[in-house]
């Protein structure tokens, strides 16, 4: 295998897929556990199967479980996990559109560094 | 003090059962070629132990993630849990042979460098809730 993996227009779509089936499960599991109405223990689970957003997010997981895989053997696996950690990225700047979470200096800094990493492994395979 | 130890086990544990995920999937992947989108290469898949290995680290990472998430908020939490990614570079230059390439470990630095960012992002606003908090029961 070469140094490191070349990135074809599946590996590039598989990529994709990954990042938005894995910010909405993310999205859809903080949509059922952020819940005020859902209560504590047992009685928290069963108010969380009883409603779409945990099935969403289980549902998202199941299909980023097979796009993953795919997208894992096509690459080295420590270039496949430093190009998926895009997901912070995409998952903060959903939180903040969505749920109006604060996005400070400090975490514009560190969605920068993040793209930056990703862009590198990326761009220099 | 309590919190802390909380978190702190927990995320290790997340660390420890993505790990586990990420090493299985590579090696589901790699018994499963080539990537096609059909019948055959789900069975090459599920025919073989490595995707249990991953369905395993995946439902210990769920629920662990969700016991996590009932009390911090999603966005550095999710930072926290991708420490895995130092972890999963060493095993995967051990158990795959992958070179450690210049772009690699540039890359790896700035991501961790980013996460870092965003967990200091975190405790500053952590402090000022708690401030928040304080003057609120005072008045």
């Amino acid at each position: 295998m070469p140094t490191g993996g070349s990135i074809t227009a599946l590996v590039a779509g598989l990529w994709l897929v990954n990042v938005i089936l894995d910010t909405t499960g993310q999205l859809a599991f903080k949509a059922a556990a952020s819940d005020p109405a859902a209560g504590d223990g047992f009685a928290r689970w069963l108010h969380m199967a009883s409603r779409p957003w945990l099935w969403t997010g289980i549902a998202c997981y199941v299909l980023e479980f097979l796009a993953w895989i795919a997208f894992l053997s096509l690459l080295p696996l420590s270039q496949a996990i430093l190009l998926g950690s895009i997901n912070i990225v995409a998952v903060m700047v959903a939180g903040r559109v969505l749920f109006g979470e604060k996005l400070t200096s400090l975490r514009v800094a560190g969605i920068l560094l993040v793209t930056l990493g990703v862009v590198i492994v990326g761009v220099g395979g | 003090m309590k919190r802390g130890w909380f978190y702190l086990i927990g995320f290790l544990l997340l660390m420890g059962f993505d790990s586990i995920g990420a090493i299985s999937f590579k090696y589901a992947g790699m018994h499963a070629l080539p990537v096609q989108a059909n019948a055959a290469w789900l069975l090459r898949l599920f025919g073989k132990p490595w995707i249990y290995g991953a369905v395993i680290g995946y439902v210990g990472a769920f629920f662990t993630w969700m016991t996590l998430l009932k009390h911090a908020p999603i966005g550095p939490a999710f930072a926290a849990s991708h420490l895995e990614l130092v972890s999963v570079m060493l095993l995967s230059v051990w158990l795959f042979n992958e070179p450690l390439t210049l772009a690699h470990v540039l890359g790896a630095v700035a991501i961790i460098a980013g996460i870092v960012c965003l967990g200091f992002a975190e405790s500053r606003e952590h402090v000022a809730e708690l401030t928040d908090d304080s003057t609120r029961a005072d008045s």
